[in-house]
């Protein structure tokens, strides 16, 4: 090779050798990289003068580069550069996109929201974020829920009224599902009795004789089942007691189970133990008002109706 | 100009190399398989099997340590000892105190390994190691400190050769590092469990500078020292010019420390400390890059042995890689890149075109160099070097395409919004999106794991013919002097 013949005839090495035959040549630095080093060094330069760079006295060198925001008082605030402006500069500018549409949503009543196709894709659009970051995690990314856990959406069963005004409600408010405990109040047998009727009202396979027992205890003071659930069994939406008819099943692994027995079953575990884990956290304090308004809109959407 | 090359254990003591060179391959092999297995489980998260043993949270150190320090410290005591014995002319000044480092780092390694799986860790990356562990880490590194610097005191040659420069600055900077990012206080002498001695920002801050001066001097420092001295061995020419091995040794050395805060991009830490950071990330490029134009220009004239030498092509295709990733580093540390890079899967993708790409590739091509020389014998297999690097090279390709897709993709999903100023996704859509990211890292690793294994039984398979060979000499010699 001509060029190794080359830099071997005018460049020498150091004349030191290690390990036998590791040597070094004293080729000069590379020219394009020397001057590449001094770029970068004007690169810096220019870079701390934009931005805040050295520690100065009691302070630093804050650079050229400015930040306008408005803060929570409203008033305009211009400040060097730094994350916490920009953050909230960038906040200013979303809050600022998405005004208009929050102003529309504020002053205008559900009926008119539901006929305005603009506004109503705005919801959509903005009703995803909202729904996705509060309310996914329990009620699942398509609301459809968890049986045992969350109620699902999208389906037209509401324990407290799917309206507008009672989705309204139920966010602002939150809500507290709750049902007693009758393991000491009956017995096993009174259990398996209520147990059998409920079953007969969604169809289930069950023994008719007990649910006729079932049927003369659930309208009794004993149990007392009809002050929630009505007497039709059909349930009551100002206390948030299920329509035990619709075969519609949250809290009793009734899907879930193989056979009819196991059904009963699922549903005499639930009026044995009672439940007190329906709770729903109340948003009012954690949303703004426009933001509830927006995910009413998008929940009445999912599966809304009366 | 000594020329003795004559080696063998009445000059160098290479019983110590020999160790550390088969640890080295072990550690690969298991801090690799870890590695693969926590990629797996974020792409199919069965594989948590509901058990605190198993999450990714415990075996993540598992994974970093295994390679960072089992794979990649055993590498490095073994070429240091190597090194500083064969450019120095002299034997390492105590056996005693070789031996001493080996058991110590591998009782460090399995140690650290079983107390992150129990649940024990710091919380500081790269540094989960808890207090009683990062006691034993200050002793065995004082110790290599002193063995290292006690043979360059003895060297038989008036010059001390630029790999050891590098060694030396990793030892140093190493101890320095490891002291002070991990100034704790236990709850109590029985007890695992300590607190920093930093608090809030200034913890992060501490933590930061050593993150990244572990991949300054642990991870680029040491390694280029191995490049300086198995590179131009490999290709049997000079290195390409001391000078720019002496200026970028220093500026490398310089720039670095000042680098840390760019990991703390768009936190609590105050502005003008990361941009300070930026800026010399940016001023680290040039010098960084000097290590790769050496070793380079040292291979160029024999660019012809790429074609037929496996061990020159791990050699190039690391100097590429080390290239390439200290370029895309300073490029993500300035505050707009990685605005949109930070707490994305590119940073993961970055890290392991330096770890794979540089430092694995790197010592890949020196032990397959040294191995040979170790046990006088020649490799059992090229064919199998030949796999082990196609293997790898794909393996790494895979790996870093997925994550640059999946990082860009999360940080421009992270950032959309519509036409009515909403977010666009998300953050869970943004986690469905990476799932064929994941997969396809997880496929990437499992390539780089069977070089790897491949790599460890060629090794082996070395040794054991090397012994064989040995034996049929002994038996000669022996009936030799039954005649005689």
């Amino acid at each position: 090779m001509s060029e190794q013949k080359l830099q071997s005839q005018t460049v020498q090495t150091t004349g030191h050798a290690w390990d036998g035959d590791l040597q070094e040549y004293n080729n000069p630095l590379p020219v394009w990289w020397v001057y590449t080093f001094y770029a970068t060094f004007v690169f810096a330069i220019v870079y701390w003068v934009i931005y805040p760079s050295w520690p100065f006295g009691k302070g630093w060198i804050g650079g050229l580069s400015d930040i306008s925001y408005v803060n929570s008082a409203g008033e305009t605030k211009t400040h060097s550069w730094n994350t916490r402006a920009l953050y909230l500069e960038d906040m200013n500018q979303a809050a600022a996109a998405q005004k208009p549409y929050f102003d529309k949503v504020q002053s205008m009543s559900y009926e008119q929201i539901s006929r305005d196709p603009e506004i109503t894709a705005f919801i959509l659009s903005s009703g995803k974020a909202l729904f996705a970051d509060n309310c996914a995690a329990c009620h699942q990314a398509g609301g459809q829920g968890v049986v045992g856990f969350f109620p699902n959406l999208t389906d037209d069963d509401w324990l407290y009224g799917g309206s507008y005004e009672k989705i309204h409600q139920t966010l602002v408010d939150g809500r507290r599902g709750y049902m007693p405990s009758f393991s000491e109040v009956l017995s096993a047998e009174q259990i398996g009795d209520l147990a059998n009727y409920v079953a007969g009202l969604s169809g289930i396979p069950h023994d008719a004789a007990k649910a006729k027992a079932g049927d003369v205890l659930f309208h009794s003071e004993t149990a007392a089942c009809y002050y929630c659930h009505g007497a039709d069994a059909k349930g009551r939406k100002e206390v948030g007691a299920p329509n035990l008819t619709d075969g519609i099943w949250l809290w009793a692994g009734v899907a879930a189970a193989p056979s009819s027995e196991g059904k009963v079953a699922a549903i005499r575990n639930v009026i044995s133990t009672g439940l007190a884990k329906g709770v729903m956290p109340a948003w009012g304090g954690r949303l703004s008002p426009e933001q509830i308004k927006v995910l009413t809109v998008y929940v009445h959407d999912l599966g809304g109706g009366l | 100009m000594a020329v003795t090359t004559y080696s063998g254990a009445e000059q160098y003591n290479f019983d110590i190399v020999k160790k550390f060179a088969v640890m080295s391959l072990i550690w690969a092999v298991v801090g690799m398989f870890v590695g693969v297995y926590i990629a797996s489980e974020l792409a199919w998260p069965f594989l948590n099997f509901d058990s605190p043993y198993f999450s990714f949270g415990r075996f993540r150190p598992v994974h970093t340590s295994a390679v960072i320090f089992g794979f990649g410290g055993s590498a490095l005591f073994a070429t240091s000892y190597y090194v500083v014995q064969r450019t120095c002319q002299t034997r390492l000044i105590s056996d005693g105190m070789a031996s001493f480092t080996f058991w110590g780092w591998q009782t460090i390694i399995v140690t650290a390994a079983l107390s992150y799986v129990m649940g024990y860790s710091q919380g500081r990356e790269y540094a989960e190691m808890e207090w009683p562990i990062d006691l034993l880490i200050e002793v065995v590194w004082v110790t290599y400190l002193i063995l290292f610097v006690g043979t360059i005191m003895r060297r038989k040659q008036p010059h001390i050769y630029v790999a050891n420069w590098f060694y030396l600055a990793f030892i140093l900077a190493t101890a320095l590092l490891h002291t002070f990012n991990n100034l704790a206080m236990p709850v109590d002498l029985f007890s695992m469990k300590s607190y920093s001695l930093f608090a809030g920002t200034q913890d992060a801050m501490t933590q930061w500078w050593y993150g990244h001066n572990a991949v300054g001097f642990f991870l680029t420092a040491a390694f280029l020292g191995m490049m300086y001295y198995f590179v131009p061995k490999q290709a049997g020419r000079p290195i390409y010019s001391y000078r720019l091995s002496i200026v970028h040794f220093w500026a490398l050395g310089f720039m670095y420390m000042w680098v840390g805060a760019h990991h703390l991009h768009w936190t609590a830490l105050p502005d003008w400390t990361s941009s300070l950071a930026a800026a010399f990330s940016i001023l680290l490029l040039m010098p960084s890059w000097g290590g790769m134009i050496n070793g380079i220009m040292t291979l160029s004239g024999a660019w012809d042995k790429m074609r037929t030498d496996p061990i020159m092509r791990f050699m190039i295709v690391a100097l590429s890689f080390y290239g390439m990733s200290t370029f895309e580093g300073p490029m993500m540390s300035l505050k707009e890149v990685n605005a949109l890079s930070h707490y994305t899967d590119w940073t993961v993708g970055h890290v392991h075109s330096g770890a794979l790409g540089w430092v694995a590739m790197i010592s890949f091509g020196s032990l397959y160099h040294m191995i040979p020389k170790l046990w006088d014998t020649k490799m059992y297999s090229q064919k199998l070097i030949e796999w082990h690097f196609w293997l790898a090279t794909i393996g790494i390709v895979l790996y870093i395409v997925a994550m640059w897709i999946s990082g860009i993709t999360q940080g421009l999903m992270w950032r959309s919004f519509d036409e009515f100023g909403n977010l666009q996704y998300s953050f869970a859509e943004s986690v469905a999106a990476m799932m064929p990211f994941y997969a396809m890292r997880a496929i990437g690793g499992m390539f780089f794991l069977s070089g790897a294994v491949l790599m460890l039984f060629n090794s082996l398979m070395t040794i054991r013919q090397a012994k064989q060979e040995n034996a049929v000499l002994e038996a000669k010699l022996a009936a030799k002097l039954a005649r005689a």
